[in-house]
């Protein structure tokens, strides 16, 4: 059983992870909360389903047209919903919640409320120290990881990933820098897109897709952001673990009582916050400004 | 090189700058002095597009409504207009007051962010190495959290950060404030190698005039928002009223 809790743990937690860091990214950088993030892991999965089972594509092709289409409705709405309103937060909460209403809605149109199964790239399973761990769910548990790991690099090794982290911390000094400060945003919108799609893509064959497939792990990366602190990418990826763990935990210990999981993880965000309110990354420097 | 012709900054009726003009010529390091809030921040941050960023990220806000009037004219070739980043691409550069270095970024990230418009990673270890020679601190302390450096560190990173970018033009904003008199003496000694050896033109706001002084060619004296006299050390301080009124010698 520990067996299983570790493999399950490691990958509903790697997919929290790649909704979570893109979440913290854009809040991270453009101090947005966007309620519509995961959408794109909705319309990701939904891409799957219609272009391999309603059009007959081959998987790989699928998926490769799943993540452009993501991507780009992704950075469209950025440019014509978030952009200009940008600089107001209570504004972008409310479009990015309208706009995830939208895509709700389209779901439903195109694909009816009721609950769909997207195909598995792969089948068969390999026994890990005596677990069965599905072929799948490996798969899911290793794009995961590489994408997060490349994510790593670019931002900590290339010029790109300087000038985004620079726009995070101080976007006006980020100017002076010669930094193009919107570009920036949208570059991070468009990682954040891919990086929701990419779960959306690798998860779909293991979950039944339905509209309100955002709403869940919606409040989940919001609780891991927060409990990772607001903004780092770092508590995010670890935040993702742990209440992936906490969730598996719940699954496993308390059969009958799995609808609970979600409550536990927020219970563990709220311990988490009375003890270090500013998360477990969250870093306060006495800002030294004009 | 640098040319400001009748900048005025409104921050909703509050006028802040009020027609304010000066010029820099290529080489030179002019000086800008005047007591602490007289509009030398401003000044500098109206030259390096600053103030229409301030207004556009305020946009749709109470505190949006500010008056940005006149134009800035650097090599010949108006400014005003440009964005902030394509203000810095031409190579005039603001070292911002405090320094105000990405806190939560290392010295030599840092660094690198200045250097984020040269493309060639091995100018770019060029650039890092004659900005430690400079300033031989920043190498020791090149892996530390840039927010847990002290006034005179943050100055010198971010000075050394716009160096990073080989700009054509520095605007230094109060190096010296809240420095202890050997930190700043130091920091100045480095300012005029900058200016001497690495041939870049500056113009140096500064609160601290006899070292302002000691290091221009020619100096703006501001009071109020206004420019209200103009010339060498000699010729200012050989002004009683100047002397005495806005210099306070
Ligand atoms: N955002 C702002 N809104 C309103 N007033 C401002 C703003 N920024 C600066 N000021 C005012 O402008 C004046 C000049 O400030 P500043 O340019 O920082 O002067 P200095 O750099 O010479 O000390 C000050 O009186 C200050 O209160
Ligand atoms: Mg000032």
């Amino acid at each position: 059983m520990v067996e299983g809790i570790i493999i399950q743990g490691l990958i509903k937690g790697g997919t929290y992870a790649l909704l979570a860091v893109g979440f913290s990214l854009i809040f991270g950088v453009a101090r947005m909360i966007n309620l519509s993030h995961t959408c794109f892991y909705m319309l990701a999965a939904y891409g799957i389903y219609a272009f391999a089972k309603m059009l007959g594509m081959p998987l790989i092709a699928a998926a490769v047209l799943s993540l452009l289409a993501t991507t780009i409705i992704g950075i469209l709405t950025y440019r014509l919903f978030i952009d200009r309103v940008r600089e107001h937060h209570v504004t972008v909460m409310l479009i990015t919640l309208a706009l995830a209403m939208v895509f709700q809605e389209w779901m439903i149109i195109s694909f009816t409320s009721e609950p769909l199964g997207a195909p598995s790239f792969i089948s068969g399973y390999w026994e890990i120290i005596g677990v069965k761990v599905s072929y799948q769910h490996l798969l899911t548990f290793g794009v995961a990881l590489a994408v997060l790991i490349c994510v790593w690099a670019l931002l900590s090794k290339t010029r790109l990933g300087v000038a985004i982290r620079a726009t995070a911390q101080d976007s006006e000094i980020a100017n002076l820098m010669g930094i193009n400060v919107r570009r920036i945003l949208l570059v991070t919108m468009g990682m954040a897109a891919v990086l929701a799609a990419v779960a959306g893509i690798v998860v779909a064959p293991t979950l039944t897709l339905e509209p309100r497939m955002w709403t869940s792990p919606l409040v989940m990366i919001m609780a891991i952001v927060v409990l990772g602190g607001l903004g780092s990418v770092k508590g995010s990826f670890i935040g993702a673990f742990i209440i992936g763990f906490v969730e598996v935990l719940v699954v496993f210990l308390m059969p009958g009582g799995a609808f609970l999981k979600g409550a536990f993880a927020l219970l563990v965000m709220v311990i988490i916050l009375l003890v270090r309110p500013e998360g477990l990354f969250g870093i306060a420097f006495e800002e030294e400004r004009l | 090189m640098l040319e400001v012709n009748g900048v005025t900054v409104r921050y909703d009726t509050a006028t802040v700058l009020d027609d304010a003009s000066l010029r820099v010529e290529k080489g030179e390091l002019v000086g800008l002095v005047g007591p602490n809030g007289a509009g030398k921040s401003t000044l500098l941050r109206a030259i390096v597009g600053l103030i229409r960023w301030e207004r556009e990220v305020l946009r749709g806000t109470r505190q949006a409504d500010i008056t940005f009037e006149g134009d800035v004219i650097f090599e010949g070739e108006r400014i005003d207009e440009l964005s902030a980043s394509d203000i810095a691409r031409r190579g005039l550069v603001l070292c911002p007051e405090r320094g105000r270095p990405f806190v939560e970024m290392t010295v030599r990230d840092n660094l690198l962010a200045g250097a984020y418009l040269c493309k060639d990673r091995k100018e770019v270890e060029k650039n890092l190495d004659r900005v430690h020679e400079l300033f031989p601190r920043l190498k020791e302390r090149e892996k530390q959290i840039s927010g847990t450096l002290s006034g005179g560190e943050r100055q010198m990173l971010c000075i050394g950060r716009a160096l990073m970018r080989q700009p054509k033009m520095l605007l230094v904003d109060e190096p010296s404030s809240g420095l202890a008199p050997r930190l700043k003496e130091d920091l100045f000694k480095r300012v005029e190698e900058i200016y001497h050896e690495l041939g870049v033109t500056i113009l140096l706001a500064e609160q601290d005039v006899s070292f302002a002084f000691d290091l221009s060619v020619r100096n703006y004296v501001m009071s109020r928002g206004h420019i209200i006299a103009h010339g060498t050390a000699q010729e200012l301080l050989g002004d009683e009223t100047i002397r005495k009124t806005y210099l306070g010698l």
